[in-house]
């Protein structure tokens, strides 16, 4: 599903300052339009994925920003990896 | 499901705080997020949540140690993970390459498969693009072929089937958004909403005309014309009809899957003439029998 802003806010339960700041570290990042910003869902879990991060694990702002880097290039890595296995390569 | 102190291995008699503890200790290297390649983790996760959300709740706890609830009491509900979203093929703003970015950089034959896996990613299909689509209630049941203006411009030109229902989606296959490489484009995904109409109704493959009709066509009966979806057809309205009496017109109705139709359904409603006529008015005040008849009765 695609959501604006405020429509995010209620899914995700963030506060509006936390999401801006959250926009601001690019933990988060919509996409832009000419009618503002839309989420979509792998945003929403990636909202629930920091909160959890924070207030499960007690992670603070500088490891929520390295975690996320790392899980980034944990991706990254597992679809370079997938694309090899799934015979791209003939 | 196991018992929770098992599950966080923990003594019966821990302390909340021991078992908060032990709980941060397993979430952290279970996190289905923090562990994308492994299938069990979510599994893990979910029974250590599960079991968390069962002992770190003092009154809970108390019921289940009293035998009251079973382990399962606190069975959380299904949760998407981020990583279910990062993992699919879509692209997404978030990928980063630079965790393998020198491996490409190489002359070996590993740099290569890499930058061929990355220039194949390139070869997408085109987003499923989504649209709304109002037509009228005729339109609906006899089909018809519409233009949609496009958002973003250009228009797009769809044939309606005939019988369709409000809510339904038509694929326009290759209509969507443009793929890239050889990826061919996506579909356009129309969803059809259907407006209400003032006088028809649907329900199923049947449909319903509430039709008025005069007083004298309603004591005397005789024939009249009714609209229905593919044109006018002429009924009869028997003697002694009143409001609500309903009339069917065999196959009328929304086609039907394997050629069929449902029926029309024709709800008559008696209307007086307006304005009111003095000669009416002076044949009822002398109409006894018509005095005598109470409806509310019984």
């Amino acid at each position: 599903m695609i959501m604006n802003k405020q429509e995010f806010l209620t899914c995700s339960g963030l506060q509006v300052k936390t999401l801006e700041f959250w926009l601001e570290q690019r933990w988060l990042i919509p996409e832009q339009t000419a009618v503002g910003m839309k989420f979509s869902d792998a945003d929403v879990a990636r909202a629930r994925l920091i909160q959890e991060l924070k207030t499960g694990f007690r992670v603070n702002d500088e490891g929520v920003d390295i975690i996320l880097h790392l899980i980034d290039q944990l991706h990254g890595l597992r679809h370079a990896l997938g694309q090899l296995r799934n015979g791209v390569i003939e | 499901m196991r018992n929770p102190y098992e599950v966080l291995d923990v003594a019966p008699t821990a302390s909340s705080a021991e078992i908060q503890t032990a709980y941060r200790k397993l979430a952290k290297k279970l996190h289905p997020d923090l562990n994308p390649g492994d299938k069990s983790a979510e599994e893990k996760f979910k029974e250590v949540a599960g079991a968390y959300d069962l002992l770190s709740d003092a009154e809970k706890r108390k019921r289940f140690d009293n035998g009251e609830i079973d382990a399962t009491g606190a069975e959380r509900p299904q949760q998407n993970f981020y990583r279910d979203f990062a993992s699919s093929d879509q692209a997404h703003p978030y990928a980063d390459a630079s965790g393998f970015a020198d491996f490409m950089d190489g002359d070996d034959a590993f740099a290569e498969l890499i930058r061929r896996g990355q220039r194949a990613r390139a070869n997408r299909r085109g987003q499923d693009l989504h649209y709304r689509l109002p037509i009228d209630f005729l339109e609906s049941i006899a089909g018809a072929n519409k233009r949609l203006t496009l958002p973003e411009g250009g228009t797009l030109d769809v044939k309606i089937p005939p019988g369709l229902v409000d809510g339904q989606i038509l694929r326009l296959k290759g209509k969507g958004g443009p793929g890239t490489g050889k990826g061919g484009p996506g579909d356009a995904l129309i969803e059809v909403e259907v407006l209400p109409d003032r006088r028809f109704t649907r329900e199923g493959d049947d449909i319903t005309l509430e039709l008025p009709i005069s007083l004298s066509e309603a004591v005397l009966g005789g024939r009249i014309t009714v609209p229905t979806p593919t044109g006018l057809v002429t009924m009869s309205v028997p003697k002694g009809s009143n409001t609500g009496t309903t009339l069917r017109l065999k196959g009328k109705g929304a086609p039907r899957r394997g050629g069929s139709r449902g029926d029309q359904f024709v709800k008559l409603n008696v209307v007086l003439p307006k304005p009111p006529d003095p000669e009416l008015e002076a044949f009822v005040s002398s109409w006894a029998k018509g005095k005598e008849f109470n409806p509310r009765k019984d």
